[in-house]
């Protein structure tokens, strides 16, 4: 049979409808993996609780247009904590255990490509951390009277942009892990190597300089400066800015790289 | 047996004179900690279209490698596939639209129902089954609230195989269609496959259970060490072991692998 004779088959690619249900399918997912769903929500809302209850809220920082100790270093923390949880922790064990049952290797046998999956946890994910931020920033503002950021378009640039390096670094995480508790167990070790470089259980000048400056890199100590920043209305350090960019455009790569679907 | 033909779908061109699958000279190794094992080596075969063939092999023998390479997932070393006249791998979005694959083990999202995981695979196809229908036909109307994580495993092989057909496939490979199945659920499902050649659907059967290869089957293919070593009608398999046309597949089969009993 040549080609001319025969008759080209329709394509067929998923449409709107694939797409939403497929998001649809993955919310279901995250809610009924009870600890995926309260983890990222919860700690971070303990965390901040105790934090404020140890702060004096009433101190102001100079030079900050009235924005306490509680707005300038715990919200900050507790705002990367919450994308941190989700991008690096949950995101990766959920496709981890995707390819380790084959539902990656299943969808490829379907029109649905499974990028679709990763697209729809990413989504997923966002609104996830959506939910985590609004939950903090009303705790924050209801039980301890934080103040909303004196640039808020900057910490919302600044907050996309963390998203976007703790994505990243959870494809990392998802691409190099070779079982689901791998993932979760390496997810954790880069979640509290950069938080406490960071300086989630202290303030990060108390490190030695040399892990205080790496600290400061990495996403998420480059988050709580810029966050920081952002609520002080200064200028968001280039660094901060450089930190996330970078660790955004390497650990995408590497991850695009690495990434196996079986 | 009584041999459908499928009613047009408006803008999908007949697909009458085309060979369902053909496969030819295919060739695939893995290489595992410095270590070359090939799969298959210099493999042909054809389905055509309406036609139901068994594909037959102990376990290793190639037929799951043979599956991934004429459903796209994975690309032969050499050879090529075609299903309908179309590359599996470069032609993916053409191919996916008529093709229905259960694969060997069921793997679906754990934490979905029966009904939430038919539904998405539907919505992946512009035309199909409707998901109740289909749902109901599988017996699993009864379980169609319940996550796949807490099924049986009969149930999860019937659920793998309702996703399989939801979009109303030309063509379908079944692999181990009835594995972990009591026998009420295996006729069920050999009547289902029974069904899909009425429809006029093609179908490429893997099995191990010969019986249902002699039912079903218009021809069986067999492999051996990543070789087809005999394809013919079930029938013409025990001449081609230079047995009687009586003495049944399986030991035609076990004749040709070089097996015992």
């Amino acid at each position: 049979m040549t080609d001319t004779l025969t008759p080209s088959l329709p394509e067929v690619r998923p449409g709107a409808r694939a797409w939403l249900a497929m998001t649809a399918a993955e919310a279901k997912v995250v809610a009924r993996d009870t600890a995926g769903l309260i983890v990222p929500l919860g700690m971070p809302t303990l965390i901040l609780v105790m934090n404020g209850i140890s702060f004096d809220t009433d101190v102001v920082i100079p030079g900050t247009g009235g924005r306490t100790a509680l707005d300038i270093f715990v919200l900050p923390i507790t705002l990367a904590f919450v994308v941190a949880m989700v991008g690096v922790v949950n995101m990766p064990s959920f496709l981890a255990a995707y390819r380790r049952t084959g539902i990656l290797r299943r969808l490829g046998v379907t029109p649905a490509s499974p990028v679709m999956v990763l697209v729809a946890q990413a989504v997923v994910g966002i609104v996830q951390i959506l939910l985590g931020l609004v939950l903090t920033l009303g705790v924050a503002w209801v039980a301890f009277g934080a103040h909303p950021p004196v640039d808020g378009w900057t910490a919302v640039a600044v907050l996309a942009l963390t998203v976007a390096a703790m994505y990243g670094v959870g494809m990392l995480v998802a691409a190099i892990a070779p079982t689901p508790q791998s993932a979760v167990a390496i997810g954790l070790v880069a979640f509290f190597a950069m938080a406490a470089l960071g300086g989630m259980f202290g303030p990060r000048d108390n490190l030695p300089e040399p892990l205080a400056d790496v600290g400061g890199m990495l996403p998420f100590g480059a988050a709580v400066d810029a966050l920081g920043a952002a609520w002080a209305g200064d200028v968001v350090p280039l660094s901060a800015v450089a930190g996330l960019a970078v660790a955004t455009v390497v650990s995408s790569a590497l991850a695009a790289l690495w990434f196996r679907w079986e | 047996m009584t041999r459908g033909t499928r009613p047009p779908v408006p803008g999908v061109p007949s697909v009458e004179t085309m060979t369902a699958i053909r496969a030819r000279n295919l060739r695939k190794e893995f290489r595992r900690r410095g270590r070359t094992t090939v799969a298959l080596d210099d493999v042909s075969l054809h389905v055509e279209v309406g036609e139901i063939v068994g594909l037959l092999g102990r376990n290793g023998a190639g037929k799951s490698t043979t599956v991934d390479l004429i459903s796209g997932l994975r690309t032969p070393d050499a050879g090529t596939v075609r299903v309908l006249d179309h590359a599996p791998r470069t032609d993916r979005a053409k191919v996916r639209g008529v093709l229905g694959v259960q694969l060997q083990q069921p793997r679906l999202h754990d934490a979905l129902t029966v009904l939430e995981l038919v539904r998405l695979h539907r919505s992946f196809y512009p035309t199909g089954r409707e998901p109740d229908e289909l749902i109901e036909a599988m017996g699993l109307t009864g379980s169609r609230r319940t996550r796949f994580s807490d099924l049986s495993g009969g149930q999860m092989q019937r659920t793998s195989i309702a996703v399989a057909l939801v979009g109303n496939p030309r063509v379908v490979i079944l692999d181990e269609l009835t594995t972990g199945l009591d026998p009420e659920a295996r006729r069920g499902m050999l009547d289902l496959v029974r069904g899909l050649r009425d429809d006029g659907t093609t179908v490429l059967l893997v099995s191990h259970h010969m019986d249902e290869v002699e039912k079903l089957c218009d021809r069986a293919v067999v492999l051996e060490a990543g070789r087809v070593v005999a394809a013919n009608t079930p029938a013409g398999l025990a001449a081609d072991a230079g047995l009687a046309p009586d003495a049944g597949l399986e030991e035609a089969y076990l004749t040709l692998t070089g097996g015992t009993r």
